[in-house]
Formats: C-alpha cells, structure tokens, sequence
C-alpha cells in the first residue's frame, strides 16, 4: 500500500542469486537488499578480470558464461580451474584486502555480478543479521575448500 | 590504496592543488548552487543512520528516505513556527544590542590604551587612545544601520537556495546508491575495482569530515558553554554555539567568535576589565583544547594530509575564493586528493593499462567481425 513496503517479488537476477550457496540463507527482502548493492559487469572471452598480485576489493559471482582461474597466469598449464554460472570467485577480497593469487579471465563472453567489499562492510554496521548469513556461508565455503585441499595433500584424511 | 599514496609525485600533487583551485573558483561563480548541495550532503549524512534503520525494520529506501525528510521538514517548520513571534519582536533589540556591544568593546579598548598611557609616556605623547578612538569612531558610525539590514536582507535573499538543500539530501538519500552504480558503469572493466574503491573512499573521507565537524561543534559549544557559564555570562550555550560555528571557516571564523564573546562580555561587565582578559584566555585554551584533542578526535582522522599542505592550502584558497576558499579548502582539497591519486595509480600502471587496451581491441574485434 502507497508503495511503503519493497514488493517481494523476484526478478530474474534474485532467482539466480537465491541458488548462490552464498546467499542461500537470505530471505526475499534481504536479498533485494543484496541485490541492490550488486554491479553487473560484462567481460568478452578472453578479457581479463582481474591479475594476480592486484590488491583484492571484490568478490565475483558468474551470472552467465564461463571463467578460468589461472594460477600461474596463463591457460593450458594443467592447473586451470574452468567456473561456471552460479558459482562465485574472488571470495577473499570480501575478508581483507590481500592481493589475489590467481588470475581470472573471461572464458567465454561472460556477465558476473561484483560484490564490493566497502558495500559488505557497509552491510556489517547497517544490516547486520544479513551479513552474518553471508559471513557464515562464506565462512563454509573456504572451510571445505580448505578440507579439500588438505584431502589432496593428505591423500583422503579428514581435516 | 594506501600504496597509491606512495606512488603519487610531484606531478599528481601539483594537479591535485591546480584542479583545487580551479575548483574554487568555478564553486565561487556558482555559489547559489554550491551553498546549498554543500548543506544538502551535511544533512544527507546526518540523516542517513535514520533512512538505513527504517529500510531494514522492511521500508524501501524512497519510503525511508520520504519520511525521514518530511520528518526533518516538520521539525523545522515547528521550529520556525515557535521561534517566528520571538525573532520579529527582538530583531529591533538585536539592531540596539549590536550597538551597544560595539560600544562595550570601544569603551573597553579606550579604557585600557588611556591605562597604557598612563603607563608609558610615549604613548601618552603620541596621543593613541584619542587617535584610535576617533578612528574607531569613524568606522563603526552607524554601524548596526550599514551592515545589520544588509545582512538580515541577504539572509533573506538566500533563503530559496537554502530551501532547495532538504530537497537535494532526499533525492541523495533515495538515489544516492543508483547514482554511483550509474556512474560505475561508465568506468571501463579494467579500472572498475579501483573506481569502485575510489568512489568509497570519497564517500567515507566526506562522510567522516562532515559527522566530525557537527561532533567538533558540539564539543566546541559544550566546552565555550561551560566556560562561559563559569564566568557568569550571559547566554552561555548560545554564545559558545555562535562561536563553535563561526569556527568553521579556519582561522578567521575562531578569531570572529572570540572577538564577539570579547565584545558581550566588555559590554556586561563594563567596570570589570578582567572579564575580558578571562574570556581572552578561555577562547585560547579552547583553541589549544580543539587543535591538541577534539581535531584529532574528529575531523583529524579524516583528512589523512600533512599539517604543512593543510596551512598551505587554507591559505590559497583564501586567496583564490575569499571566505568560501577558506571554508572548502580542505573537505575539496581532500576529495581532489584521492581522485587524483587513485587517477595518478591507474594512469602510471601500465598492466592496468594494457589490460584496458587489451578490452577496447576485444570489443573492436567483436563489433567489427562480420564487417
């Protein structure tokens, strides 16, 4: 009535981002919070999104399209790691501003949603049930990629 | 960013102070503009908490920032309402009393040049206080009847400009957040990131100078207030916030505040010169007080700039733009700063750089293949 409170109805854009295990937990209000701090970036194949050894202030998630994540900066090395829609790199640049260690590069013509660190910070003071959604989930997320690395290394022991 | 800072030369600094000046004198040409975006952004921060607060107990952010700035209006317009019948019955006593605390402050000043002369006989020869007293004479003649009226119509004159401020924060307040999408749009991929902390960094240096300015305010008239009190004044709290807020514009607005306090103070207490000399030295511990503990404590933190560029660049823009210079100096010159680093930082990166031409060829390749 009179406009007062948002509409809770998704867009197409929410839907995806509701699939994210990121913002998994968000209810539809607070994730249109989420969603309107989001950039929409387009990237054509091969177009580099960001290198390794720059100063991390964004986390990205892939809305369409295919990226590549190089460690050693270039492709066919054996140690390419190919993403695709609804996943999400760059994840660190949301917890402090170390440099990135790996480059990411467009795969194909790709659209990625940018979550700017300032914003999650912002989202700390000012929505501070929403960001402990996200900081847990993320919080998840490099706690099992952390067991799966320690998995390789070990050869299948548990963290 | 902070490595940005290192990077900056010679060359960056001098466009930073350049494009400073240039701003000033542009803002100095569109004042009736500059006025009142300027007193728009200081309300947008002050009213921001409020409008964040609203949108997560579930309003949207133009419900929030409606309400927030209807509430604001409504205050004020109570306020004005309330203070109307009072400020057209006094603003006769006002003209009187502006008068009256010149001639306090005369009489003060010839009462202690005769003491001066009675002290040394030089004076006495070279006739100060009589010479002084009839050159005095001859400016203030008729002062309330030259300059108040003038004032108070110029107050009036300024009023529409100043009516657009609540305006102006409402629409940064609903559209602030789509605006600086806007505007990231426009910055290619390869500059995004650093745009994108660029644009928070404007955010927060002006955030962070504007909230700590109205802090020093308060921290200013609560201490002139108290001080004032002690001494037995009259209106403390009102003169110790003229004072506080008179103190905006460096250096000239601390004296302005401590002459007129100077001026209530030899006309209050006409056979009590000490007074004076009291209130003298409580505007100076003030001072010390303000540029040793409250500075640091507010606005200090958010100009991250040596003290030297600071004096420096107060002093051009004095200059430059007159009062206006004096006042925007610094919150300009701080702004200027982390755009020009940041522009300085992306222009000598040349990975950056080849990272941006390596964009525009993959574009140009895409829109040209069926050609």
């Amino acid at each position: 009535m009179f406009g007062l409170f948002p509409s809770k109805k998704e867009t197409p854009r929410t839907e995806r981002l509701r699939a994210l295990s990121l913002f998994v937990n968000l209810t539809p209000r607070e994730l249109k919070i989420v969603d309107g701090l989001l950039h929409e970036r387009q990237f054509l194949k091969d177009e580099v999104i960001f290198d390794k050894g720059d100063e991390g202030q964004a986390i990205y998630i892939i809305i369409d399209g295919c990226v590549w994540i190089l460690p050693q900066g270039k492709a066919g090395d054996g140690q390419t790691i190919e993403l695709g829609p609804g996943t999400f790199f760059g994840d660190l640049a949301l917890l402090d501003n170390s440099v990135r260690s790996a480059q990411a590069r467009a795969a194909t013509t790709t659209t990625l949603a940018v979550f700017f660190r300032a914003d999650f910070m912002g989202l700390l003071e000012t929505h501070g049930l929403i960001a402990s959604k996200i900081s847990l989930q993320l919080a998840r997320h490099i706690g099992r990629r952390l067991r799966e690395s320690h998995n390789v290394a070990t050869g299948g022991q548990h963290l | 960013m902070i490595e940005t800072e290192r990077d900056s030369g010679p060359v960056v600094w001098v466009s930073i102070i350049a494009v400073t000046c240039l701003l000033l004198l542009a803002f100095q040409k569109i004042l009736f503009l500059v006025v009142p975006f300027l007193l728009a952004l200081i309300l947008y921060y002050i009213l921001y908490p409020t409008v964040q607060r609203l949108v997560l107990a579930g309003m949207s952010r133009a419900a929030a920032a409606s309400v927030v700035t209807l509430a604001f209006l409504a205050l004020l317009v109570a306020c004005g309402y309330l203070m109307l019948p009072w400020i057209t019955l006094h603003l006769m006593d006002w003209q009187m009393a502006v008068e009256n605390y010149v001639q306090g402050g005369m009489s003060l000043l010839g009462r202690s040049l005769t003491e001066l002369e009675d002290r040394y006989g030089m004076l006495q020869r070279a006739h100060l206080a009589a010479t002084v007293g009839q050159r005095l004479n001859e400016f203030t003649g008729g002062l309330a009847e030259q300059h108040v009226a003038p004032i108070l119509i110029g107050l009036a004159g300024w009023t529409p400009s100043l009516l657009l401020a609540p305006f102006l924060s409402f629409f940064i307040l609903k559209d602030g957040q789509y605006f600086q999408s806007f505007l990231a749009r426009a910055v290619p991929n390869a500059f995004f990131e650093k745009t994108l902390y660029l644009m928070s960094e404007v955010d927060q240096a002006a955030r962070a100078y504007f909230l700590g300015l109205m802090k020093l305010t308060i921290l200013d008239t609560l201490t002139l207030g108290i001080g004032l009190w002690l001494l037995g004044m009259t209106a403390p709290m009102g003169l110790g916030l003229l004072a506080a807020v008179l103190a905006w514009v460096p250096f000239v607005g601390s004296i302005l505040g401590g002459v007129v306090v100077v001026l209530v103070a030899a006309t209050d207490f006409p056979n009590q010169p000490a007074m004076a000399a009291w209130v003298v030295a409580l505007f100076i511990f003030v001072r010390l007080l303000d540029d040793f503990v409250y500075m640091p404590l507010t606005i200090g933190k958010s100009l991250h700039m040596h003290p030297l560029i600071a004096v420096l660049m107060i002093f051009i823009g004095g200059a430059v733009a007159g009062i206006l210079g004096l006042m925007l100096a610094l919150p300009l010159l701080g702004v200027v700063m982390v755009v020009g680093k940041t522009v300085g930082a992306i222009v000598t990166d040349s990975r950056l750089m080849a990272r941006y031409w390596h964009g525009r060829a993959l574009r140009s390749a895409q829109a040209s293949a069926d050609l």
